[in-house]
C-alpha cells in the first residue's frame, strides 16, 4: 500500500507541474456554460424578446403614414420595435447585414385610399435569414391593420370632408360650415370613448404551470443545470489524458524500467486507477467551485453531489483503465478517445437537454456516464438521493475495473 | 514551377496518409453526420409551431355575446375547444365570465382572463394572443361603428365590418419562398464547426508529432527547404478542410436536399476559411508540444468561434451585444456569407467583404505560422 500511495504521489506531483492541459479542459465547461448562459437566459418579464429592428418604408409620405410612424412612437411599442426610416433598397441592405427583422412598406396613395374608404394593402417584407421576429411583425401589422380599417369605417364621413378638401383650392373650401362637421365628430369621439377608454374588452394574461409542472428556469437554475454536463464531458477529457500515462509509459519504456525496482505490476496498476479516481475528483470539485463562484450555481445538498461525482470519477477511471489496455498504442488512444467521449456526451445529454433529443438518441444515452451523472446531478438538485444513477455508475465501474485490472496487468508485466 | 511540384506532392501525400486514416472518417463523416442530424431535427422541432394552434375557451357566458365574439376569432390557424369549466390539461384558455354580455351591454369594461402554459408553444401562444387582440379590435370598431343605442340588440343586425386595410407579406425580391430551417441551417453550421475542429486537432497534431519524431527535420535532406516544408504542410492541411466540407455537403445534398444557394461561391467561402484554419493548425502545431494540449486548443477554440459564429442557432435569439462580439470569430464571417448566399441569393459582390476579412485573416494567420513553424524542437 505505501508504495502504492508513492507511486500515487508522484503521478500528482508530475502532473501538478504541467498543468496547462488540464486547466484548459477546466477552462472550456466554463467557456461554454458562459455563452449558453448569455444567449439562453431567460430575459426580464416585461421583454422577452429583444427589441426587434423594423424598417419601414414611407411611399405615401401623407399624413395617415405620419400617424403610423408615430404609433411606434409610443413608449410599449418602442420597447417592443426599434424602427428606422428608410427606402426599399437600403432596407435590403440593412435586411441581408442581418439588422434588421422585417420592412414594413406604405404604399402610395395610401392615406387617398383610405380617405375613399377604398381597400389598400401594407406589405411586410420579412428577414428570410430569420424565423421567428418577422412573423412577430407581421402579426403586429395584422393588428394595426384591424384598427385602422375599424377607424377609417368610424369616421368615414370625416374623411370624405377631408379628401374634399385636400382636392379643393383653400378659396374653395366652406370653412364656416365646418363647425357643425367637426361638432359631429367630437360626439363620435366622445362615444368611442364610452368603449376604448377604458377598453370595454380587454386580456389580463397569467402564466400557468400544469400540476408536477416545473417552474421557469432562471439565469442560475439554467447554469446548474447545463454545468453538470459539461463538467461530466471534460471530465472524461481530463481523466483520459490522465489515464493515457499507462501507455505513453509502456511505449517510451519507462514501465520496463519501473518495473526493475520493487513495485508490484498490481501496485502499479493500482495506483493508477487510483490516481484517476482522485484526480477526478478533484477536477470535478474545482469545476464544482468554479460553477459555484462565477456562475451561482447550485448543486444541492453537497454531500449527496460529492458521492455522485465519486461515483463518476471511478466510472471514468475504470472505463479508461480498460479503455488504455485495450489500445494498441498512444496514437490509436488519441485518436480513439476523442470521439468516444464525444459521443458519449452527444448522446449522453451533456450537449443538449435529453428531453429535447429524437427518442433514439435518448435510448443510446443510457449506456453513457454522462447520462446517469446528469439524471443523478438533477435528483440532488431538486433534494432527491441519486440510488439509482448511483448504483448504475458504481456497479458498472466495478465491472469495469474488474475488466480493466488483469488486462492491465498483463500489459504491464514487460 | 518544380518547386510547386515539390510542395503539392509532399501536400498530397499528408492528405493521403490522413484521408487513408480510420479516425478521419469518424471526424470528418460520422461525427458531423450526428451532428447535423440532431441538431437539424432540433431546429426543425423547435421552430414550427404548430400548423393550427389550439386555445381552450370556457364559456361561462350568459348572453349572445359570446358566439359572436368566438366568432371573430375564428380562422383556418386557430382550433377553439369550448367547455364549461377549466380543465386540468391546456396549452392556452381564455375565461368568458357570465357575465359577459351583461357587461358589454351595460357598456362596462371587463378583463378577459387569458392563462398560458409555460411549457407550451411560444410561437403558438403569440399566434392565439393576436388574434385575441384582433378579434376584441373588431369587436370594439364595430361598437364604436354601430353601437350608439340599445346594445341588447345590436346583435339583431349591423353591416359587416371591412378590412379596408390588407396585409401582404412577402421575402425580398429575388430571394427564397420558403425560409430555409432544419438542416438548411444545421449542414454549413456544423460544417465550418467540424473544419475548425478537425484541421486544428488533426492538422495540428501530425505537425507536431512530425516534429518531434524527426520527420520534419528529415525531409529537408530531400530537395525540400524549410519554406517549402512549411507551405507543403499548409496546403495539406488546407486540402483537408476542403476534403471535409465536399464530402459533408455532398452527402446533404444526397441525403437532405442541401440548398447553398450558389454552390460555387459557398464553396470558395469554406475554401478561405479552411486555409485560415489550416494556418492557425500549423502555428498550434509549432508551438504545441503536447497532444492533449493541441485538443484542448482545439476544442475551446472550435466551440467558441462556433458558438459566436452562428453555427449552432440562429443569430436572431442572439442578444446585440453578443452579435458585436462575435465578429471576432472567424466562424461569423463565414456563416454570415454563407446566409447571404442561402437566404438572400448573394453574388460575388454580396460576400466580397466576408472573404476580404477571411483572406486577411489567413494571411495573417499564415504569417505567423511561417514564423514559429520549426523542424526540430
Amino acid at each position: 500500500m505505501r508504495r502504492l500511495l508513492l507511486v500515487l504521489g508522484n503521478d500528482v506531483r508530475r502532473h501538478l507541474k504541467s498543468p496547462l492541459a488540464i486547466l484548459i479542459y477546466i477552462a472550456i465547461p466554463m467557456v461554454m456554460t458562459a455563452l449558453i448562459g448569455i444567449i439562453f437566459a431567460p430575459r426580464t418579464e416585461e421583454s422577452t424578446l429583444p427589441p426587434i429592428a423594423v424598417l419601414l418604408v414611407d411611399q405615401d409620405k401623407s399624413f395617415v403614414s405620419k400617424i403610423l410612424l408615430g404609433a411606434f412612437d409610443v413608449d410599449e411599442m418602442k420597447k417592443m420595435f426599434e424602427v428606422t426610416v428608410t427606402d426599399e433598397a437600403e432596407g435590403r441592405k440593412r435586411m441581408e447585414k442581418g439588422k434588421a427583422s422585417a420592412m414594413i412598406v406604405i404604399p402610395e396613395g395610401f392615406t387617398l385610399d383610405l380617405l375613399d374608404a377604398k381597400t389598400t394593402t401594407l406589405t411586410v417584407v420579412k428577414n428570410p435569414a430569420e424565423q421567428f421576429l418577422p412573423d412577430v411583425v407581421e402579426e403586429f401589422v395584422n393588428t394595426l391593420a384591424v384598427m385602422l380599417s375599424g377607424a377609417v369605417q368610424a369616421f368615414a364621413e370625416e374623411a370624405k370632408g377631408i379628401r374634399a378638401m385636400l382636392d379643393a383650392p383653400v378659396d374653395a373650401i366652406p370653412w364656416e360650415a365646418l363647425g357643425p362637421e367637426l361638432g359631429k365628430a367630437q360626439k363620435k369621439m366622445v362615444a368611442a370613448g364610452k368603449y376604448l377608454n377604458p377598453l370595454l374588452i380587454r386580456l389580463k394574461e397569467e402564466k400557468t404551470k400544469a400540476v408536477g409542472a416545473k417552474t421557469q428556469v432562471t439565469k442560475t437554475d439554467l447554469f446548474s443545470i447545463m454545468l453538470p454536463g459539461m463538467a461530466i464531458m471534460f471530465l472524461l477529457f481530463i481523466v483520459q489524458t490522465l489515464m493515457r500515462d499507462i501507455i505513453s509509459e509502456r511505449e517510451d519504456g519507462k514501465l520496463r524500467r519501473m518495473m526493475t525496482t520493487p513495485l508490484r505490476p498490481m501496485e502499479l496498476v493500482g495506483a493508477r486507477l487510483l490516481g484517476g479516481w482522485i484526480m477526478g475528483m478533484a477536477v470535478l470539485l474545482v469545476m464544482v467551485a468554479l460553477g459555484t463562484l462565477i456562475f451561482r450555481a447550485y448543486w444541492g445538498p453537497f454531500g449527496w453531489f460529492l458521492l455522485l461525482g465519486a461515483a463518476a470519477s471511478f466510472w471514468t477511471a475504470a472505463f479508461f483503465g480498460f479503455f488504455s489496455a485495450m489500445v494498441k498504442n498512444r496514437n490509436q488512444a488519441g485518436a480513439l478517445g476523442a470521439p468516444v467521449i464525444l459521443a458519449f456526451s452527444l448522446f449522453g445529454g451533456s450537449m443538449m437537454n435529453p428531453e429535447a433529443m429524437p427518442k433514439a438518441f435518448r435510448a443510446v444515452g443510457a449506456f453513457t456516464p454522462n447520462r446517469w451523472f446528469i439524471d443523478g446531478a438533477k435528483l440532488v438538485r431538486e433534494g432527491n438521493f441519486p440510488l439509482v444513477p448511483l448504483i448504475v455508475l458504481f456497479a458498472s465501474g466495478l465491472v469495469l475495473a474488474a475488466l480493466a485490472v488483469p488486462a492491465l496487468r498483463r500489459k504491464t508485466s514487460v | 514551377m518544380r518547386k510547386l511540384q515539390r510542395i503539392l506532392h509532399v501536400a498530397w501525400n499528408d492528405l493521403r496518409i490522413m484521408v487513408g486514416d480510420k479516425v478521419f472518417v469518424f471526424w470528418s463523416l460520422v461525427f458531423p453526420m450526428l451532428f447535423i442530424v440532431l441538431f437539424g431535427l432540433l431546429f426543425k422541432a423547435s421552430d414550427s409551431a404548430p400548423a393550427v394552434a389550439e386555445l381552450t375557451v370556457v364559456n361561462l357566458d350568459e348572453g349572445r355575446w359570446a358566439t359572436y365574439f368566438l366568432g371573430k376569432i375564428e380562422a383556418p390557424t386557430i382550433e377553439m375547444k369550448i367547455v364549461t369549466s377549466e380543465p386540468a390539461e391546456y396549452s392556452r384558455l381564455i375565461v368568458l365570465p357570465a357575465d359577459f354580455s351583461a357587461r358589454i351591454e351595460s357598456r362596462r369594461d371587463q378583463a378577459l382572463a387569458f392563462k398560458k402554459r409555460e411549457d407550451a408553444s411560444t410561437k403558438a401562444a403569440a399566434r392565439v394572443e393576436t388574434r385575441l387582440f384582433q378579434a376584441i379590435a373588431r369587436v370594439l370598431s364595430e361598437l364604436v361603428l354601430y353601437g350608439d343605442g340599445d346594445l341588447a340588440k345590436f346583435l339583431d343586425g349591423h353591416a359587416e365590418f371591412r378590412d379596408i386595410v390588407q396585409v401582404k407579406s412577402r421575402f425580398p425580391d429575388n430571394t427564397v419562398t420558403v425560409v430555409p430551417s432544419g438542416f438548411d441551417h444545421s449542414i454549413p453550421g456544423t460544417t465550418i464547426q467540424f473544419i475548425m475542429m478537425m484541421v486544428i486537432i488533426y492538422g495540428g497534431i501530425t505537425v507536431m508529432e512530425d516534429r518531434k519524431k524527426g520527420v520534419l527535420a528529415r525531409m529537408l535532406f530531400s530537395p525540400l527547404s524549410k519554406g517549402e516544408v512549411f507551405q507543403a504542410k499548409l496546403l495539406g492541411r488546407w486540402f483537408m478542410g476542403l476534403v471535409q466540407a465536399l464530402i459533408l455537403i455532398v452527402v446533404g445534398r444526397i441525403l437532405f436536399k442541401l440548398n447553398l444557394g450558389s454552390f460555387p461561391l459557398a464553396l470558395l467561402v469554406i475554401a478561405v476559411f479552411a486555409l485560415a484554419m489550416a494556418a492557425l493548425s500549423v502555428f498550434i502545431g509549432s508551438v504545441c508540444t503536447k497532444e492533449d494540449l493541441i485538443i484542448g486548443l482545439a476544442v475551446l477554440l472550435a466551440n467558441i468561434f462556433a458558438g459566436l459564429g452562428g453555427c449552432w442557432w440562429p443569430s436572431e435569439i442572439v442578444p446585440l451585444g453578443v452579435r458585436k462580439v462575435a465578429m471576432i470569430s472567424p466562424a461569423y464571417w463565414a456563416m454570415d456569407a454563407l446566409h447571404k448566399l442561402r437566404f438572400f441569393q448573394g453574388g460575388f459582390a454580396d460576400i466580397l467583404p466576408n472573404l476580404g476579412i477571411l483572406l486577411a485573416l489567413a494571411i495573417v494567420l499564415s504569417v505567423v505560422a511561417a514564423r514559429s513553424f520549426k523542424v526540430r524542437d
